[in-house]
């Protein structure tokens, strides 16, 4: 086998490019999400059907189809519907967020009403009003209980960003699967981005183990 | 003080409860409930587990809704149009059988955040009265621990504390001993007593017979969503009335033992 390791030394400039939009597609699209999973979550729990129905929905669809389905929907149907067109950097960016939101619209609801009734008894008693009460008392609890959760999601989002490679967004996996075909090095090319996925995404699973066992729910 | 004299002092009505109704589902359990508790009066209410007599404490500070009823505590009218419950919860106390501390904050941020959030006083005058009620209850040297590492008897008194914190009008208390081990009741009851002498009008739903018979100014005993016999505890206890109050008192192995300063019946246990 005749290997040439120079090609990836090579490109290096463009697998490191490729690595940042990678983690800034990852971070911009968590913090949404967890806005988003947070706005959601809220909705959910609205004693109005209005609200919470629709929420319900959107949250079943997203989390019963592909990304990656979502993510050509995103970029190819939705401009068609709305005459809205936005650059592929920007609709991958949305669409992890929105799917990011669900799963943890999910996650924040069910740390919300893991709360004992109590706790809002007890607020309430104090005068307390309910908006009060929710962000003061019940979501720093729920939050805290929800961490090591939002972890799993994290690493699952940061795998999950090599599909919007497919609508032509610069990212680690679209530069490696590029520069296969120009180069035709296949085995080092992929292997780079194999390394490089790794080096980041270990650490960040470590992390999440860490934080399993330090905001392990004791009750 | 005997009761007769502290009501003449004080006549001034704090609540009235007027033939209150209250059903979950299919099940009545408050039917047509009277109740008026006067400045300064240390009302006891005791009876079987399910005979409503939590559930009043709870639609007093409407944490529950009543069905049919009135309940009046000074000018406000629980329930009525254009009363704010926020206002009416923050001046009364309320005291949880499974204390309801905030575990993400410390003991004193715990009594802090009521005076602080609600009654929007500076960091500062929170921290100092927080401190105060803190030693108040002795536990000033727990202000910085988290709830989760003080035994039950003193996440109680911190929960005593907090409600007193908002310098409520009068104090519900919701079988503030029945969660905690036989050795810190006697420490949550020492400060409810202590209470008691300072003046605080209390409604004190309890198991602790022993207390409601030598602190209780009125003893009221509740069965199947009634209120079946009240009267000041000495009498009560020693000649009771009804044949269920009787039988009531002598299935929870009360005989009746003197004992001045005890207020804990040793032979009573908690459920």
């Amino acid at each position: 086998m005749n290997l040439d390791w120079n090609v990836v030394w090579e490109n290096r400039g463009l697998f490191l490019e490729g690595a940042l939009v990678t983690v800034l597609l990852a971070l911009a699209s968590m913090a949404l999400g967890i806005i988003g999973g947070l706005g959601l979550a809220l909705a959910r729990l609205s004693r109005h059907r209005v609200v919470s129905i629709p929420v319900a929905l959107l949250v079943d669809v997203v989390r019963s189809t592909p990304v990656i389905m979502q993510i050509y929907w995103a970029y190819y149907v939705v401009p068609i519907l709305t005459g809205l067109r936005l650059d592929a950097l920007e609709t991958g960016i949305i669409t992890l967020a929105i799917n990011v939101s669900a799963y943890n619209c999910e996650i924040f609801r069910a740390g919300i009403v893991s709360i004992r009734k109590g706790q809002w008894q007890a607020a309430m008693a104090l005068g307390m009003g309910k908006a009060r009460v929710l962000f003061e008392i019940i979501l720093p609890q729920a939050i805290h209980r929800v961490i090591p959760a939002l972890a799993n999601i994290w690493v699952a989002l940061f795998k999950n960003t090599s599909l919007v490679s497919t609508i032509a967004v610069a990212d680690l996996t679209y530069v490696a699967l590029t520069l296969r075909v120009e180069t035709f090095r296949v085995l080092e090319i992929l292997t780079a981005m194999a390394v490089l996925y790794w080096i980041m995404g270990y650490p960040q699973a470590k992390f999440a183990d860490w934080l399993h066992k330090k905001f392990k729910v004791e009750e | 003080m005997t009761t007769e004299v502290k009501k003449l002092d004080n006549p001034e009505v704090v609540l009235r409860v007027e033939r209150v109704c209250k059903s979950f589902g299919n099940l009545q359990v408050l039917k047509d409930v009277d109740l008026i508790v006067r400045k300064g009066e240390v009302v006891c209410l005791i009876g079987p587990s399910g005979s409503g007599k939590s559930t009043i404490l709870r639609c007093i500070n409407a944490l529950e809704e009543i069905d049919s009823g009135k309940v009046q505590f000074r000018e406000l009218t629980v329930g009525a149009k254009g009363t704010n419950l926020n206002d009416l919860r923050r001046r009364m106390g309320m005291v949880f059988q499974s204390f309801e501390l905030f575990p993400h904050r410390s003991a004193l941020d715990n009594v802090a955040i009521g005076p602080r959030r609600v009654l929007k006083l500076s960091k500062a005058v929170a921290r100092e009265r927080a401190i105060g009620l803190l030693r108040k209850v002795g536990l000033e040297d727990k202000a910085d621990s988290w709830p989760a590492n003080l035994s039950g008897g003193q996440q109680q008194r911190v929960a005593i504390a907090r409600a007193l914190a908002m310098e409520p009008e009068m104090m519900l208390f919701d079988e503030p001993t029945s969660a905690l081990d036989p050795e810190t009741v006697g420490e949550v009851l020492s400060v409810m007593k202590q209470l008691a002498d300072e003046g605080m009008t209390m409604v004190i739903v309890t198991h602790e017979m022993n207390f409601a018979r030598s602190v209780a100014d009125r003893v009221v005993v509740f069965d199947k969503g009634r209120i079946i016999e009240e009267g000041p505890g000495r009498e009560l206890f020693t000649a009771p009335k009804t044949e269920r109050t009787i039988e009531f008192l002598r299935h929870i192995g009360w005989h009746g033992q003197p004992g001045e300063d005890n207020t804990r019946n040793k032979g009573v246990s908690d459920g």
